[in-house]
Formats: C-alpha cells, structure tokens, sequence
C-alpha cells in the first residue's frame, strides 16, 4: 500500500476502500471522478457514484420521472468513462429522493463507505464565490466517514473581469 | 427505464429515497437523447457454443478493444522501427547472398565486384529514403504510394500501385519466411525435409500475432529486431577490426579458366543481374510511409525519423556485410548442405558452432521470421484502404475484436503460404518474383509526388520535384533493369497485377452500380407509401406455428390469403372443412399439385395474382409471410422447416415481393395461441 501523505504524520487521513462520488451533472463532476478516480488507484478503492433526483412535493417519491432519469443515467455513464480511462472500477447509483444530502449520506452508511466526495462550484456571478448552499454543510455535519471536497478552480483575476465585462453588457449595462 | 421502486428508509425519520433501475447500463451507456453507446456486454454471445468460442476467440486473441482504446495501440518510434522495418532490416541477411549467387557465374574475380554493387544499392535506397520522407510529410494520413498516386494521377496508376504493393507484400511474407527457414537449415540440416512445414507454421504464429492488435506485435517483434541489428552491427565492427587492423582476409580471388570477363558483354549482363537480385534489399522501405497513421503523434515527424534510421541502419548492415563476406572470400554454399552467407559470416566472427553463433543464426532465423510483419501491417491498412475507396470487398475495412483488420490479414497469410508450397520454400526460387511490383510503386508514387508539387507550389517545391523526378527517373530505370534481369520468372508478376486491377475494377463497377441504384436525394422529403398490400401465408395446416403466422399476417393488412399447395385432394378438402370452421375470416386458396412439387405451384400462383392485377393500378407489395418452427437444438433443425426455407430461396429477389419469416418457439407451447374472437366461432 502507498502512503498518501497529505498532511503531517498522525494526520493522514485512513485508506479509503470504498468512497461515494456524489454528481449533480454540474461543473464539478469531471473534478470529482477525477479526484475519485486517483485515489482510487492509490488504495486500491471501489468507487460508487451516486446521482440523486430530487423529487419535488408534486410527485410521489416513486413516481416514474422517465425523462429526468435518462438524464441522469447521462451524468452516471459519463463518470464510468472517466473511471474506464484510468481503469478503476467503479459502478452507478441513481436515486430519487426529497433531500440529495441526506440520500447521499444514507446511501453512503448503506455501502459502507469510507468517504464521500463532492464538488463545490465556483459562483462567477456578482464578483465570484463558492456557492456553497445547503447540501455540503449537511454532509458535512451528517456523514459518519471523510468528506473531500473539490473545490472548482477559481478563475484568474482577468478571466473574472471577462465575465463581468460580459455580464453587465449582457445586461444592457455595459459603458460601451 | 425504471421498474420496481421500494422506499429506502434514512437515518432520520422522513429521509426516504428510492433506488431507480437501470436496466440498459449493462449493455448501453447512455450518451445523450435517443443516443446510446454499446458496452461490451451487448456483443457477447447468447448461445453457450457462442460463448465458447468466444473464450477461445478470447484465449487465442485476446479481450476486445474499444475504438477509444485505439490511441493506445499508436507505435512509439523505437516500436515501429521495429515492426515497419524488419523487413526492410532482415533483408540485409539475404541481399549480398543474392548478389553472390550471379557473381559467381561470371567467375571468382567478379566476386570483388559485390561491394561497389551494394554500395550503389545503397545509394539508390538513400534517393528512395529521401523521395519517401517528403512523401511522408506531403501525404501524412498514409496510403504511401497508392495514395500519391490516387490524389494525383488518373486512377488507372493508383490501382497499378494498388496491385504492385499487394503482390510485394505477399512475396515479403513468403520470401522473408523462406529464408528464415534456410537460416534454420544451415544451423540444423536435419530440418531440411520440413521446411515447407516450418515456414508454413511460422506465418500462421505471425498471423495470431497480428490478429492479437498492434500493442502485442510490437512486444514481440521488437526484442528480436534490435537484437540482429545490434548483433549484425557487432559483426561489421569486429570483422573491419580483423580485416583492417589485424589484415586478415582471403586473398584476392583468381579469375578461374575460361570464365567470362566482369567488363565483356556476358559478365556486364551478370552485374546488371547481380544488381537486380541486390535490390531485393530496397523492399519494405515503403512500409513507414504507408502506415503513418500507425505512429503517435506528431505522426509525420516521428514517422519520417523512423524512416531516416531505418535508411542509414540498412545500408550501414547491407554494405558492411557484403564487404566482411566479400573480404573473407565467402560465397553461398548449396551442398553437401545449405550454407547462407550470412551464417558463414557470423561463423567466421564468432567462430563455427560456438553459442554466439547459434544465437545470432536463431536470431537471424526470427528476424527473418517477423520481417513478414513489415507486410502484417502494410498490407491489411492498404487492403482497409482499397475497400474504403471501393476496390476491394467492405470486409476487408472492417476490424475486428482487437482493432486489426482481420480479412487483409488472413488473406495475406493463405497467400503467402500458398505461394511457399508452391515454390516447396526455396528463397532463390521466390527472388525474381520479388523486387518488381514494389519499383512500380517507387517510380508511380514518385512521379505523382512531382504532380502534387506542380500543383502545390509551396515553400522549396522546385527542391522538392527535383528530389522526386530524380528518384523517379532512377528507380524506373531500375524497374525496367529488374524486370528483364529478372525474366521470364518476373514477367508472371505482370500477368498477377493486371489481373488484380481487372478484378478491384470490377469490383468497383459493382459498388458504384448498388450505390447508384439506392441514392436518395437529399432534399426528397419521403411521403407515407400508397401501394397496396396483401398478404400471403403458405400454409401446410392448422397448427400453433400456422395460427401465429395468421395474426402476424393480419397486422400488416387485410388483404390476406391462406394458400395450401397440396398433392392430396381428400386431405385438402378435411383441411378446408376445418379452416373455415376455426378461421372464417381468412379465406384458403387450395392449389393442387399432382406432380408433388411445392415452390413452382407457390410461385405460379404468386405470378397468377399479379397477372390479375388491373393495370391501371402500381403493383402491390406483396407479404409472404411463412410459418417457421424454431427448433430448440441445432440438430433438430435439419428436421423442420426445409420446405420454408426453400420457398424463402425461391422468392429472393422476386419483385414487389417481401417475405416474412414468423418463428414460433418452443418455449410458447403451454400459451395458447391467439385466435381472434371471431376466429373462435363455429363457422356459419
């Protein structure tokens, strides 16, 4: 077993044997597949990607969401691409449910895994910031094993004031 | 998409969710709407005698590759020197042996000649290397000369190169892999009476290799050629040691009573001879620039370094040995035993029967062995080629589990061994085949490059078209030179490749025919058909497969008619009694047939109906819908359904026709069959 040494001696985290990949067909998936992906060459690890529907109040929790869940199936099968490159296994996992953090947190105590990964968005609206909203905070609180969160790369200071200059004039605000 | 979906309860009360099936992930990935990618789950056999031979395919073969693993399968440069010029490499081990062989008749003294002709042969491979490195860079999605010669002549000379490079890539396999075997024999004689055996055996190894995919023929063509390089290269070194340093070498030959004179009229006929047979060693120099697309990236450059060592490796090898065996007064020996010049070569390097000597005559032996590789590749992707432009059958474009193109490779190894029994394996027997079709390439390539730079004009292009009309100029004379050093053996290579461009002719013409005749045009907008349909079902009686028949039938129009073709009117008219009591609706056309034959009274019938069609109208599409019983064993099937499937042969291509097979299966027995509710009423 290689050691990953992230941190200090006595500070590494425990070898992950399987982890759960949280997606939201979003930006940051490819960054979490990745990340998954490399560590799990490194321990050897299973990976399980979960996607979660969230189903709102109009629809039973069981309700067939055809259209939304072939969608979805997108967002599982372009993780399984990812893993095939690097050769690690890794299987999918859809679910619907009212809550993604908790579906997330739950199926991870189902699996038994070891850690549960997922990406934080970088907002490039209104100046920029990691929109961090509810489900991570609650993974974070919740989950009894690691959470690893990828952050999505910030963009540098001149490709923010792109996307502002873009916006406002966008926006009919533009001086020009 | 989903199927039962019970609640998952969470940790805290409320937390509920539900696991959504997906029941295509194990065959299909979906890659967006209406899309799906097959996995290799949707390929595997649903038989168990599929599946075993697919393990065998497996064992032998290896697992299926993807199309996306294909840019693994890209030749680094040291692999694909390797693989692309072992050919060209290996052919140093024979060359100076060739140009003994006719030397030799014009006396010993014309023996000191043997350098100066290989030097010129090197000269002429560096003209080649050259023309063939801008060929390279000016066409680099490979293709080499059939390729040039497509983009800038009339297509009569693409396919002129088209069937040249062909007929040299099976010589490459057979005379490469003869000579290999004769390296064997001057090692072991023992072997002499298998040799056709060997040879034969060696090309099918050589073939799995390569149906095995690109990744493993490097692995094992690789090791092999670097090691006769290295070893061969040590040689030279240690025999221009001896001969230069140490001043030994055989004394100068005496010219023998009565043999002819190397400068009268006979000897300069055996020096042209002799250059010819030399020139043997320029094949496989086209290999790299047909199989560009086989390098990584930047395919163009990596390919036309290889081509450069390639180049200066040979003829450093070709000439060095010829001047080592040419110093030590050797000559190829065929009795009491064969004797090669490279054997005795290496024997006089590194002493007779030591174990150095043995390992370079083994490594000899496979270097010569996989030289045939060179031509496992070139010939396949120049077959894939062909196909693609239509020349030669769509089969031969296709690749199988392992990303090679599987029917270039078979043939080419049916081909190559054919011609070894033909020839009962002996190499000086195959040589005046070999060497002509691949000047044909050399000189059209050449000559359509100067097209493409007239054209062209880019930056260097009169550099560039001199380069090229020179080599053209050269290796036309060289063609020529070979072609009648070579006859009357080398004139059948003229007979084989007109006949292999009448045939990709042809082939073409078929093509082009079926193209034409199913082209749509692209702004047609297709309206809902309006002919009529009716319906046809042979019919031998009432049973389940019958019944099913009936209601398939019935689905695709209401013009239908039960037909029985019967040689027994009592049995018939039972037949009818009970049909019209159990199917009221669907009326029974009874055909006797005195003269007990089934298909001819079907088909006059059919004929009959479209006679009775009123004119004024298009004729209808007519459904023959047959009832088939699907046998639950393969050995079951040569009981059932041979009338069915004779009818079927009979109607194939029959106009306004289709047929219809309906298979009712075993497993279905306990279900009832699907009468329609009127069906189940008594008849009136």
């Amino acid at each position: 077993m290689v050691a990953f040494r992230l941190m200090p001696d006595g500070l590494n985290p425990d070898p992950i044997h399987k982890a759960v990949l949280g997606l939201n067909g979003g930006p940051t998936d490819e960054l979490v597949v990745n990340l998954g992906c490399q560590l799990a060459k490194l321990y050897s690890a299973e990976l399980v990607a979960i996607h979660v529907i969230e189903v709102n109040w109009q629809h039973e929790l069981s309700d067939d969401l055809t259209d939304e869940n072939l969608a979805a199936s997108s967002v599982l099968d372009a993780a399984e691409v990812i893993a095939e490159r690097y050769k690690v296994k890794l299987s999918g996992d859809l679910l619907q449910a009212r809550e993604v953090a908790a579906a997330l947190v739950d199926e991870a105590i189902e699996l038994g895994a070891d850690a549960i990964i997922v990406g934080l968005p970088y907002r490039k609206r209104f100046g920029g910031d990691f929109a961090m909203g509810t489900t991570i905070p609650y993974i974070l609180q919740n989950a009894p094993c690691q959470v690893i969160v990828a952050r999505e790369p910030v963009p540098s200071t001149g490709e923010r004031r792109d996307n502002r200059e873009k916006l406002t004039a966008g926006a009919g605000l533009g001086l020009r | 998409m989903s199927g039962q979906k019970p609640w998952l309860h969470g940790r805290k009360p409320g937390d509920r969710r539900v696991r959504v099936e997906r029941p295509h992930s194990e065959f299909f990935r979906y890659s967006g709407p209406g899309q799906f990618v097959a996995r290799q789950a949707a390929s595997r056999p649903r038989t168990a005698a599929g599946r075993a031979i697919e393990r065998i395919r497996h064992a032998l073969l290896g697992r299926p590759l993807s199309i996306h693993e294909e840019m693994d399968q890209r030749l680094s440069k040291k692999k694909a020197l390797a693989i692309f010029s072992s050919d060209a490499i290996s052919s140093s081990a024979y060359a100076t042996e060739e140009i003994l062989r006719v030397l030799v008749l014009a006396g010993a003294g014309a023996l000191l000649l043997s350098l100066p002709i290989a030097m010129g042969i090197a000269l002429l491979l560096g003209v080649v290397s050259i023309s063939y490195r801008q060929e390279i860079h000016a066409y680099p999605s490979g293709g080499g000369d059939y390729a040039v010669a497509r983009a800038n002549l009339p297509h009569i000379f693409a396919l002129i190169v088209a069937g040249a490079l062909l007929v040299d890539y099976v010589m490459t396999v057979a005379v490469s892999t003869s000579s290999a075997v004769e390296q064997v024999i001057s090692a072991l004689p023992g072997l002499v009476d298998i040799r056709v055996e060997i040879a034969a055996v060696a090309i099918l190894l050589i073939m799995l290799g390569n149906l095995r995919g690109l990744r493993e023929s490097g692995n094992i063509f690789a090791i092999p050629t670097y090691i006769f390089a290295f070893s061969t290269l040590a040689i030279i070194v240690i025999g221009v040691f001896r001969i230069v340093a140490l001043g030994e070498h055989a004394p100068p030959p005496e010219p023998l009573p009565g043999a002819s004179d190397p400068l009268q009229l006979v000897g300069i006929v055996l020096i042209i001879k002799a250059f010819a047979s030399g020139s043997v060693a320029l094949t496989g120099t086209e290999a790299i620039a047909n199989g560009v697309p086989a390098f990584k990236p930047p395919e163009p450059r990596n390919a036309a370094n290889t081509l450069l060592v390639m180049a200066l490796l040979l003829g450093v090898l070709f000439v060095g040995i010829t001047f080592v065996a040419d110093s030590f007064g050797i000559v190829p020996v065929d009795q009491p035993a064969v004797k090669t010049v490279i054997s005795q070569v290496a024997a006089k390097i590194y002493g007779d029967n030591t174990i150095l000597f043995y390992l370079y005559q083994t490594f000899t032996a496979l270097i010569l062995f996989l030289a045939a590789n060179t031509s496992f590749n070139a010939f396949p992707r120049l077959a894939a080629i062909l196909a693609r432009d239509g020349f030669m059958p769509r089969t031969f474009s296709f690749r199988g589990d392992r990303l090679a193109f599987t029917s270039g490779i078979v043939i080419l190894s049916i081909a190559a061994i054919v011609l070894i029994v033909a020839f009962g394996g002996i190499t000086t027997a195959l040589i005046p085949l070999y060497a002509v079709g691949v000047f044909i390439a050399f000189t059209i390539g050449q000559v359509g490059l100067v097209r493409h730079w007239l054209r062209e004009r880019s930056a260097g292009w009169r550099k560039k078209l001199g380069i090229n009309a020179f080599g053209a100029a050269l290796t036309g004379v060289v063609f020529v030179v070979v072609l009648a050093a070579k006859a009357p053996t080398s004139l059948l290579v003229m007979v084989i490749i007109p006949v292999l461009i009448l045939i990709m002719v042809f082939i073409h013409r078929q093509y082009t025919a079926s193209t034409d005749q199913l082209a749509m045009r692209e702004d047609a907008v297709i309206p809902p058909p309006r002919r009529e349909e009716r319906v046809i079902v042979p019919v031998p009686g009432i049973n389940r497969a019958v019944v099913q028949a009936i209601n398939v039938a019935r689905s695709i129009a209401p013009d239908i008619r039960a037909v029985l073709i019967s040689d027994e009117p009592e049995e018939a008219a039972k037949l009818r009694e009970r049909w019209e009591r159990q199917l009221p609706q669907v009326p029974l056309v009874i055909v006797e047939s005195p003269y007990r034959a089934l298909v001819g009274p079907m088909l006059a019938y059919l004929d009959v109906l479209d006679m009775t069609w009123p004119e004024d109208k298009e004729k209808p599409i007519t459904f023959v819908v047959v009832p088939e019983y699907v046998a639950r064993h393969w050995w079951e099937r040569i009981l059932y359904n041979q009338s069915a499937n004779r009818l079927r042969s009979a109607l194939l291509g029959r106009p306004h026709t289709v047929v219809v097979n309906v298979p009712y299966r075993r497993e279905d027995e306990d279900e009832p069959p699907e009468l329609a509710p009127e069906d189940s009423k008594p008849a009136d």
